[in-house]
């Protein structure tokens, strides 16, 4: 099909003001009369407050309004989107007498300045009687632990364990020739959005609240928030315009949402809450850390004869998405790469440590990053090449994805064969060939330095269909003018969402880019939205305006109809302009078959679309390079070729940004990132940007991203797939494989820390590493 | 009690009323409504507040309000070539897309701003040793360090065409 604005990286609707600093986001926003609020924390993570006083933080002058959990709506609620849905937990209040983590909310205060909230803060007194915190899953697991949460199934499991099983796995062992079983341990990156959570709360004269807010989910907020505090849903305004990133945790409400609201109701007076960045590591969500138990059997052909595994995740105080983590992060494990028997289970379970939530890769991050490790280590015992044997058990056309839907083309295989040219596999491998001539050389002079490549795959789906019932919705109005107006509810995280929505109305309504609008961010104004999440924007939304573009498009052409003299069906809209298919001299402009007739100010053309998505993945091979110094024990990623099957591309820069970001936090979370709970006590440890590592630009290697359009989906606008997720899971996996080759030690957890590296290599009597050590 | 801070923001002299314990950051966010600089983390580890002042980058969230007196401070609303054109850099960020979800992309302008004032011609690691005080969570930096390539070509080109 010939495109004339899809497959273009135009100029994104959001850019300009991003690059001239007059992009609004939440915390730009102020009003008069504006308070400042600020959470008192607890400091222990586990303990019933005994007694707690804000006397001393009221008298202070200047403090409006104070909060305990003596003083606000016991109401239990869920803390996150989708709350009919089996993802989430209902188990949280907006303040409780117990506290279940270190850094828990306690109280709240809005004051006239920051500075005085803060004093008001430290006023508040908290007697507690501590209980006893249960840091690990293994200490939660004990059958004499305490119960964390009174809900929930017991036993502080977040979920009765999730089972999944199909075939015979105990035949299917049977039959291998090759049985290997490993324990996986996962650490516990976070996020770490740039802009911290910030909401600005005001209530008007009639009991409406607006909230301005960064979130991908404004629908849900608003859905919460009028279910804990009691008010119809007109009543709650979501204003999101731009927001400084999420990456699924701002899925979450964070306390900080109800406290704002209601210190603004007491205080009668608009009031902002900021949390630090301290905070936002605190009180924010992790990817779920916990334990992958793997075994695999395999024939001497490489072919898989049995998969069973047990999955255990850490879901921190409260439950958050843990119940839909470790039901996608569990089922993921049925394909990617074929097996007819498989048994599965996962389980989730609190902790007393801060809350795991949703996180790019939602629970198939940790998963795959077993499996394609287990997958290398059977490709060297089986003497098979590791991508030859991923080809050979690649999932394709006709098999079930872990959704239990067929998957469409050959994605994962494209991508693998596709990498494999591009990097010149196996060639390039240590283990495969003879090093390169240059680099044998180098290592004569430098036996120092060791070089390895390795390949991680993937497959993820976009939307979270059939886990959550999903919709997406739009609204398209034509303007007498001829410009087209798009309103969605769709939130802009910073992919470029909007800018993609926008490009698909234009081409399919044969308008100029520019002559759509896109309106966005205002619960009152917009059609509903489920939240951006589960890579499912483009895709569901994408797919929605569409729907409603031929829905007014249609209307438009029944229009012009009359002006041609022509039947609506025989008309065609093509840069702008209506003509008769082919007499192309019998044309008219959009704008002037919308133009206002007959003494009518303006013709009322809305074109209004709901999809319902069916279930499409896109896939992904990842293939890295990596320099291992053995002195130092430094793992540096050289380069990554990223190879992604993801259907119709809707922006190439944008899905290449996507990309090249989602490798980023992978690299971090592999090599650096690890939010430390100190095991005496359950305090966080490196609650800053100093301590915890993110990558910065100059950590970061070359990345050679390579899109493939080999399998576009029925589904999606235009052939068009998610990409937002894929790339966080294959780079982790790819990393520690190419660590494998570059030194032999075959490395099953993440991060991978230098002392790690060195030690390991101690322990294999690595030479260059034990003489300097010994030294 | 507030001092009264002379300070020259983007061109205009201006007067900040501010106390002495206030960050150059909230009196630029806050008392002058200039709220593309970014809070990312108020201690100095995202340089999502850089501005310039006196012609180097600063973290403003570390320089006190009261120490820029007599300053001439450049935040990104002041970086435009002219009213109605974008700098360069502004333009490249975009067409290349080193801009995500935006919150850094007003520090990273300006530090990159300030790397090509020194440095007009810097190499690759050069640009990624000048913006590593500037956390991006959404690009892998791999955009933006091609941005700002794109941005000193096209500076020298214009150098070039402007030398006597």
């Amino acid at each position: 099909m010939n495109m004339a604005v899809v497959g273009k990286s135009v100029k994104r609707l959001d850019t300009v003001g991003k690059v001239t600093g007059t992009a609004i986001y939440a915390g730009d926003v102020s009003l008069p009369g504006m308070l400042h609020a600020k959470i008192k924390r607890s400091t222990l993570a586990h303990a019933t407050i005994k007694r707690i006083d804000a006397g001393k933080a009221l008298k202070l002058p200047g403090v409006k309004a104070v909060l305990t959990h003596e003083n606000v709506p016991r109401v239990l609620h869920y803390g996150s989107p989708h709350p009919r849905s089996a993802s989430v937990t209902r188990d949280q209040y907006i303040l409780d007498s117990k506290v279940r983590y270190w850094g828990e909310g306690v109280a709240a205060v809005a004051a006239t300045s920051e500075e005085i909230a803060e004093e008001a803060r430290d006023l508040i007194e908290v007697e507690y009687e501590a209980l006893p915190a249960l840091l690990t899953v293994e200490e939660a697991l004990r059958p004499s632990a305490p119960l964390i949460h009174d809900t929930g199934p017991g036993g502080n499991l977040v979920l009765e364990p999730v089972i999944v099983s199909r075939g015979d796995v105990s035949r299917g062992f049977a039959e291998a020739d090759l049985i290997i079983e490993g324990d996986f341990k996962l650490g516990r990156p976070v996020p770490a959005y740039m802009e911290p959570n910030v909401c600005l709360c005001q209530w008007d004269g009639i009991g409406k609240l607006t909230v301005w807010i960064s979130t991908q989910t404004p629908f849900m907020v608003r859905g919460i928030l009028a279910e804990v505090l009691g008010l119809p849903l007109h009543n709650v305004r979501v204003l999101v315009n731009h927001m400084g990133g999420g990456f699924g945790a701002k899925q979450d409400l964070f306390q900080n949402e109800f406290l704002c609201a209601l210190l603004a109701k007491q205080a009668k007076r608009p009031v902002r809450m900021e949390l630090s960045r301290k905070e936002t590591f605190l009180s924010g969500r992790s990817r779920h850390s916990g334990r992958v138990w793997l075994k695999q059997g395999f024939k001497k052909d490489g072919t898989i004869t049995a998969r069973q595994a047990r999955v255990t995740f850490d879901s921190g105080a409260y439950g958050s998405h843990g119940p839909g983590v470790t039901a996608v992060g569990t089922a993921a494990l049925t394909s990617l790469y074929r097996c007819e028997n498989v048994h599965l289970e996962g389980r989730c379970v609190y902790t007393n440590t801060p809350i795991a939530g949703a996180f790019r890769g939602y629970g198939v991050v940790q998963t795959y990053y077993a499996l394609d490790i287990q997958m290398d280590e059977a490709a060297e015992r089986l003497c098979i090449d590791p991508a030859q044997l991923k080809l050979r058990n690649a999932v394709r056309e006709g098999d079930l994805a872990p959704s239990g839907h067929p998957i469409t083309g050959h994605g994962l295989e494209d991508c693998i064969r596709r990498g494999m040219d591009e990097v010149g596999w196996p060639q390039c491998r240590r283990q495969a060939a003879a090093p390169a001539a240059a680099q044998a050389q180098q290592e004569n002079i430098d036996r120092r330095l060791r070089y390895g490549w390795g390949i991680g795959c993937e497959m993820h789906g976009s939307s979270a269909y059939p886990g959550i019932k999903e919709q997406g919705n739009a609204i398209i109005k034509m303007n007498e003018d001829g410009t087209v107006t798009l309103l969605t509810g769709a939130t802009g995280l910073g992919t470029g969402t909007h800018t993609a929505l926008a490009q698909i109305v234009a081409e399919e309504m044969g308008v100029k880019f520019e002559d759509v609008a896109v309106v966005h961010g205002d619960t009152d104004v917009v059609p509903w939205d489920i939240g951006a999440f589960a890579s499912h924007t483009t895709f569901m939304v994408g797919r929605a305006a569409q729907m409603a573009a031929v829905e007014v498009k249609k209307q438009l052409l029944e229009r012009a109809a009359e002006r041609l003299e022509a039947a609506a069906d025989d008309l065609e809209i093509a840069g702008g302009m209506i003509s008769v298919k082919g007499v192309p001299n019998m044309a008219i402009g959009v704008r002037e078959a919308i133009a206002p007739r007959l003494g009518m100010p303006a013709a009322h053309l809305v074109g209004t679309a709901t999809y319902h998505p069916t279930k499409s993945y896109s896939f992904a091979a990842h293939f890295v390079q990596v320099k291992v110094d053995t002195q130092t024990g430094q793992i540096e990623v050289v380069q990554v070729v990223p190879v992604h099957e993801i259907g119709r591309v809707i922006h190439p820069v944008a899905a290449a940004g996507q990309i090249e970001g989602g490798i980023q936090q992978g690299i971090g979370h592999t090599l650096t990132e690890d939010y430390v709970i100190d095991p005496t006590d359950g305090r966080p440890l490196n609650s800053s940007f100093v301590d915890y590592k993110v990558p910065l630009s100059l950590d970061m290697p070359p990345i050679r991203t390579l899109i493939l359009e080999t399998a576009p989906s029925a589904g999606g606008p235009f052939g068009a797939k998610g990409v937002a997720e894929d790339p966080i899971i294959a780079i982790g996996p790819a990393i520690t494989n190419a660590v494998y080759d570059a030194i032999g030690v075959r490395f099953r957890h993440y991060p991978i820390t230098p002392e790690q590296v060195l030690i390991a290599l101690r322990d294999c009597g690595q030479s260059a590493a034990r003489d300097d050590l010994a030294a | 009690m507030k001092h009264s801070v002379p300070v020259t923001i983007n061109g205009e002299a201006q007067e900040l009323s501010v106390e002495p314990y206030r960050s150059l950051l909230d009196a630029l966010r806050n008392e002058m409504g200039l709220t593309g600089t970014k809070k990312g983390c108020d201690v100095g580890d995202c340089g999502a507040c850089t501005v310039l002042m006196n012609g180097k980058p600063v973290n403003s969230c570390l320089v006190l309000a009261v120490e820029a007196k007599d300053a001439d401070i450049v935040t990104i609303e002041g970086i435009q070539s002219a009213p109605d054109r974008l700098h360069p850099l502004q333009e490249n960020m975009m067409k290349y897309g080193g801009s995500q979800c935006g919150f850094c992309t007003p520090g990273i302008i300006v530090m990159a701003k300030a790397l090509l004032d020194e440095h007009p011609d810097p190499t690759e690691e050069e640009i990624r040793f000048g913006i590593a005080g500037n956390i991006c969570r959404c690009t892998g930096y791999t955009k933006i360090v091609e941005a700002i390539q794109a941005t000193a070509r096209e500076l020298a080109v214009s150098r070039k065409d402007l030398a006597p």
